[in-house]
């Protein structure tokens, strides 16, 4: 009977509700800090008329960041975000080297060394009636 | 006269050890100073400051050139920021080295080590205040960095940002952070840990039977050394200030164009230099993590000082503790330098 007396019962619910009312007040900070304003970022791009890229052209696009490549078989583009924290990798010889953490990758994207682990990802091209050529990122 | 918080710190005598430059190094009290000299500069930056990301870096370049004494109050700001990086960490090594941890103390370490974390955000937030070229990498590498987290990340990411994107909603968020929520956190934590040295009897000393030395000090030397220390890092503020501007480079114009510098703030380069070893979760968040947690046990699972030797510098007795402080701080120096 002595084991749990009425005082160690009333400390316990004490401070169980203090803890909980801390916990819920952490809640709705994060909830409040949480709200998203507006959502979707920009994941299109018009990089302008497709008569500025020639045949056989390679072009940086610096806003995306892309490298537009135009061949024979049509226009495709390659992000240049970094895969392993997300800074803009920098034309270097043939490939492609990150200044951050130095993760280099071949003319195509694949990681030639790391820190990095995945390839620099293909990205969409569409070219419009109007002759615009539109990139869009995934 | 009804004492106060003053007196409170600073009772009409102590023993003489415990304001000896050899013992505390005067480290924690330079860094209540740095911390003084940070709130009023930081405050008068205020006044000029807008934080979006058309105008931070312009309303800085302001405050640097054409306001009357801006560029001092800058620079002021910037290199009491920097020091007190430093102190803080000197201080923390000189409580280990001199097992100054022990009980009652363990939980004015834990503090102390609170205060050294925000110290480290609130530089890293006010770096970030810049907005220009120079701190762009940083800002991108730091925040992408949250999102290898396991389950939280995304969110933690979209949370401190705010939103999906880096944007005017990301500075509004880091100058919140950094003149309201991690300062309101600081001064509620640094006022308990001044609290806290005075409660546990003052800087830490073997038990008096078994004190060599019995000299004491009125509270006027006390006052008249802090003085002094106050003297000198105020110069050395002023001279670094005068000499040696805080950095500001152009606007960013693209947070994805090719421009600018790739590195970290001084303070991280470790922490970048470990990032190019592989997986990012494992060496940016998970090591340092695992760094701080080495730290924040010491006063509970390692061998203790033993009482007689509490104050004095290298004790035989936590010989461990000292081990691995001085691992983790050489560790970072080497790092930091070849980054
Ligand atoms: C421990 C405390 C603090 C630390 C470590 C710290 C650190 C920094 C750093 C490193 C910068 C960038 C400095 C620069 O580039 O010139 C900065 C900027 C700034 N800080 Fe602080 N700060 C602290 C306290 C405060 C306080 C108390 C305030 C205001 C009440 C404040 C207001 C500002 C403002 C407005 C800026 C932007 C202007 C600028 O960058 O020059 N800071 N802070
Ligand atoms: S961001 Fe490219 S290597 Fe780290």
């Amino acid at each position: 009977m002595d084991i749990f007396s009425r005082r160690d019962f009333l400390k316990l619910t004490n401070r169980a509700l203090l803890t909980l009312s801390g916990l819920l007040g952490l809640g709705g900070l994060l909830r409040f800090l949480g709200y998203q304003g507006e959502e979707a970022p920009a994941t299109e791009f018009d990089v302008g008329l497709s008569e500025n890229y020639p045949l056989n052209s390679t072009t940086i696009l610096p806003d995306v960041p892309a490298v537009l490549e135009h061949t024979a078989a049509g226009f495709s583009a390659m992000s240049l975000t970094c895969t392993h924290l997300g800074c803009t990798v920098e034309q270097d010889g043939e490939g492609y080297l990150c200044p951050c953490h130095g993760s280099r990758y071949d003319s195509d994207g694949q990681v030639e060394h790391g820190p990095a682990t995945e390839p620099l990802p293909p990205l969409k091209v569409e070219l419009e009636a109007d002759g615009e050529l539109k990139v869009s990122l995934s | 006269m009804r004492p106060n918080f003053f007196h409170h710190l600073h009772p009409p005598t102590i023993p003489a050890k415990q304001s000896r430059w050899r013992y505390t190094l005067g480290a924690g009290g330079i860094a209540v100073f740095l911390s003084l000299v940070l709130l009023v500069t930081g405050a008068l930056e205020m006044f000029y400051y807008i934080p979006t990301q058309a105008e931070a870096a312009q309303s800085i370049q302001t405050i640097s050139y054409l306001v009357p004494f801006g560029g001092l109050v800058r620079n002021l700001h910037f290199w009491a920021a920097q020091l007190l990086l430093i102190v803080v960490a000197v201080h923390l090594v000189r409580v280990v080295f001199t097992g100054a941890y022990t009980p009652p103390r363990r939980f004015n370490y834990l503090l102390g080590l609170a205060l050294f974390i925000l110290s480290i955000l609130l530089d890293f937030t006010g770096y970030i205040l810049r907005w220009d070229q120079g701190i762009q990498w940083a800002l991108v590498v730091g925040t992408n960095l949250l999102k290898t987290i396991p389950w939280i990340g995304e969110s933690l990411y979209r949370l401190l940002i705010g939103g999906a994107e880096l944007g005017d909603a990301t500075l509004i968020r880091f100058y919140a952070w950094h003149i309201v929520g991690l300062i309101l956190l600081a001064s509620i934590l640094g006022i308990w840990h001044l609290f806290r040295v005075r409660r546990d009897g003052g800087v830490a000393l073997p038990p008096p039977n078994l004190r060599a030395d019995h000299e004491r000090i009125s509270r006027f030397e006390l006052v008249r050394r802090e003085v002094l220390a106050m003297i000198f890092v105020s110069a050395a503020l002023l001279l670094l200030a005068a000499f040696v501007p805080a950095p500001i480079a152009p606007p960013i114009t693209e947070l994805t164009a090719i421009s600018g510098d790739v590195r970290a703030p001084w303070f991280f380069l470790w922490v970048q230099e470990m990032l190019k070893w592989g997986d990012p979760f494992f060496w940016g968040i998970l090591v340092p993590l695992f760094m701080l947690v080495l730290l924040a046990i010491i006063p509970y699972f390692f061998p203790q000082p033993a009482e007689h030797e509490i104050g004095s510098w290298f004790p035989k007795s936590n010989r461990l503790a000292q081990i691995v402080v001085a691992v983790l701080a050489s560790a970072v120096l080497v790092l930091t330098l070849i980054e």
